[in-house]
């Protein structure tokens, strides 16, 4: 198949990432991933709380009930994740190490669970869930803030650095 | 340093003097596996010193011929030195200006030849240490593909790597650490690849081991290096393979060998270097692909499969209708989690019991196992079936675990969290996962992020381990070894 494009495979060059394309990738396979863990919790009776609580209130249809409803709330929420990480991308990423991430996460819970609340009327209020889907829901956001939050951080770090390798790319593209 | 400098003690025209010296300081004629022969040279005393069993008498024999014979060629008194020099036929000849670099030469198995008059001696490297050939390691046996593996010989495991790689930036360098020991401790690095901070970092990291021998090896340098405490989480990788150094020596690893150990560490490591194998690499990137998704579940399920059933014992409500079949189905005698620490320690007695049985034991001792134990302890009430089933893939799941080292961690967490599910249910499995995973993202073993590239997360570098990438297909050197040559091929 490569050959058929006029270029073997190992004559591609793969160009190094910018941060925010990276942090857009990290958002979005964040969300896919965390939520698909969410879903799994859903599934073992962890959490009464499953990825598509952020379908139910925009979509009509039996549909957003079922796998499918959830698939697509993951996309979903990879697709916000992106917002997400982008505002971590905005405020935070020249934080070190992951707490930052941890504090991002919990807060992160906190404004979806209180805040956006009233957005999502079918959920109860934090007080009334029962104590497993909030531990379940907090660690979860905590997990992906430290993803999210940490792979940013670390990123924007190891571009600061001025590493042996640019240096010398640099000194190539001036001769 | 200065101050050892000026100790040296010069070497004495008098040959007596010497004699007496090394006989103080390293016991000649006490110890038996020293010894000196004289011999006579154009009227001068020649004392040649050898430390028995760590050199090849066969040379030795070879070089007394050809100086013994100067008696009969040649008639130069006053070239006397020169002349020895010139006939010790042998490529790695050195002077030597002190007895105490002679003392340390003689008990590494050089020959040391001292001549009467001179302040100089000859050092003659005719060392051949006891040890084995090269073989296929045990603990990572493949296919297809070389069977040769380190020994405990230094310089036939740099010779191994130098084979592989015959790249003239290749850089073996030589330490030695340990006060009493002296052993030999190598840095090997292809300069403009690695990075020469990490270089650095570990160069003086050696340098800081205060102790006095490396009786464990590679282990002990190790303890020095990355101050693990107790953690149980390998911070190093080991290989016995020069073809997997080599391999990580070309992606700018900087590799540690350590004399006396048939293995060497691998810096800077992460958890992913663990969970993976030469033998993907054998296989086409398919086939390797396959076989590391099925290793990787395998991993899954040594880590969290008991604490999963016991909280479904313990808690069935949690289970989806169609998966309710799951869960012992007759009462029981004994709690669940008594069961499962019983027969998970009863498969760890098996584990170290077989490190240390003779083979002709062994097949007894796996029938006493599998027969004995396992069907009679059903039989007589004390475990149910399912125990023993879980509790055995969790085990086979471990021996799946390419890392040895990293499989008995991952047992010690999975007790853990099985202990803290009997405690507290979901929340004891929830939060333990949480704690365990945010607590392996903390680790960092040489400034490099043990969870790297999962948490943080490395999109392109995570795919590598996700999929096996062909040889071609990889190009890029893993950023975070900080290569200084991003690319693999040259452009």
């Amino acid at each position: 198949m490569a050959q058929q494009n006029g270029t073997l495979e190992q004559e591609k060059t793969e160009r190094p990432m910018t941060l925010v394309q990276k942090t857009i990738i990290i958002g979005f396979v964040g969300g896919v991933f965390w939520s698909l863990i969410g879903y799994l919790a859903y599934f073992f009776n962890f959490s009464d709380i499953s990825p598509n609580m952020i379908l139910i209130p925009w979509v009509a249809g039996d549909w957003k009930y079922g796998k499918a409803g959830n698939y697509a709330a993951i996309v979903l929420i990879g697709i916000l994740s992106i917002g997400a990480a982008l505002l971590y991308y905005a405020l935070l990423r020249n934080v070190r190490g992951m707490w930052a991430g941890m504090v991002y996460g919990a807060g992160l819970w906190a404004v979806v669970f209180y805040l956006f609340h009233p957005l999502f009327f079918h959920v109860q209020p934090v007080a009334k869930l029962d104590a497993n889907t909030v531990i379940t829901t907090l660690c979860l956001y905590i997990l992906y803030g430290v993803f999210v939050g940490y792979s940013i951080s670390f990123e924007a770090q190891e571009m600061n650095q001025p590493s042996a390798s640019e240096g010398k790319e640099a000194a190539k593209e001036g001769s | 340093m200065a101050e050892k400098e000026k100790k040296k003690t010069p070497i004495a025209g008098n040959l007596i003097d010497n004699a007496k010296f090394l006989q103080a300081r390293i016991g000649v004629g006490t110890s038996f596996d020293l010894g000196v022969r004289k011999i006579r040279v154009l009227n001068r005393e020649v004392h040649i010193y050898y430390c028995n069993g760590l050199c090849d008498t066969q040379y030795i024999i070879e070089l007394l011929k050809q100086i013994v014979r100067v008696n009969d060629d040649e008639r130069q008194e006053s070239q006397a030195w020169k002349i020895i020099e010139n006939r010790l036929v042998h490529q790695q000849v050195s002077p030597v200006m002190s007895l105490d670099e002679a003392v340390d030469k003689l008990l590494s198995g050089l020959i040391i030849v001292l001549v009467e008059g001179e302040s100089t001696g000859f050092a003659v490297d005719v060392r051949s240490y006891p040890g084995r050939q090269p073989q296929e390691p045990d603990t990572e046996k493949v296919v297809r593909g070389a069977r040769d593996g380190y020994v405990e010989n230094i310089i036939v495991n740099t010779a191994l790597t130098r084979r592989r790689i015959r790249d003239e930036r290749l850089r073996f360098e030589m330490l030695q650490v340990g006060e009493r020991s002296k052993t030999d401790v190598c840095i090997a690095y292809i300069q403009d690849i690695a990075d020469p901070g990490l270089v650095e970092l570990i160069k003086k990291e050696l340098q800081q081991i205060h102790v006095d021998g490396l009786t464990m090896g590679d282990k002990t340098v190790e303890e020095f290096l990355v101050k693990q405490g107790y953690n149980p989480y390998p911070l190093v990788r080991y290989t016995e393979r020069p073809d997997v150094a080599a391999t990580h020596l070309l992606e700018g690893h900087v590799l540690i060998m350590v004399d006396t150990s048939p293995s060497v560490i691998i810096t800077p490591t992460t958890f992913f270097h663990h969970v993976q194998h030469a033998e993907e690499y054998r296989q086409s990137p398919g086939v390797g692909t396959f076989v590391r998704w099925v290793r990787f579940l395998g991993i899954l399920s040594s880590l969290f499969l008991l604490p999963l059933w016991v909280l479904f014992v313990l808690d069935p409500s949690l289970l989806p209708k169609s998966w309710a079949f799951i869960g012992p189905n007759k009462q029981t005698n004994i709690p669940i989690v008594v069961q499962i620490l019983l027969a998970d320690f009863g498969i760890e007695f098996l584990r170290m019991a077989a490190i240390h049985t003779p083979t002709p034991l062994s097949t007894a001792m796996g029938l006493i196992a599998a027969v004995l134990i396992g069907q009679i302890a059903i039989d007589v009430g004390l475990f149910v079936p399912e125990v023993i089933l879980y509790v055995a893939v969790a085990a086979i799941g471990s021996f799946a675990t390419p890392s040895y080292e990293l499989s008995v961690a991952n047992k010690i967490s999975r007790l853990v969290l099985v202990i803290f599910v009997a405690l507290f249910h979901v929340p004891g499995l929830v939060i333990g996962t949480t704690v365990y995973l945010l607590w392996l993202v903390s680790i960092r073993s040489l400034n490099t992020p043990y969870l790297w590239p999962f948490i943080p997360f490395d999109p392109a570098a995570f795919m590598q381990i996700i999929v096996r990438r062909s040889a071609a297909g990889a190009k890029v050197r893993p950023s975070i070894v900080h290569p200084q040559d991003r690319q693999k091929q040259p452009t």
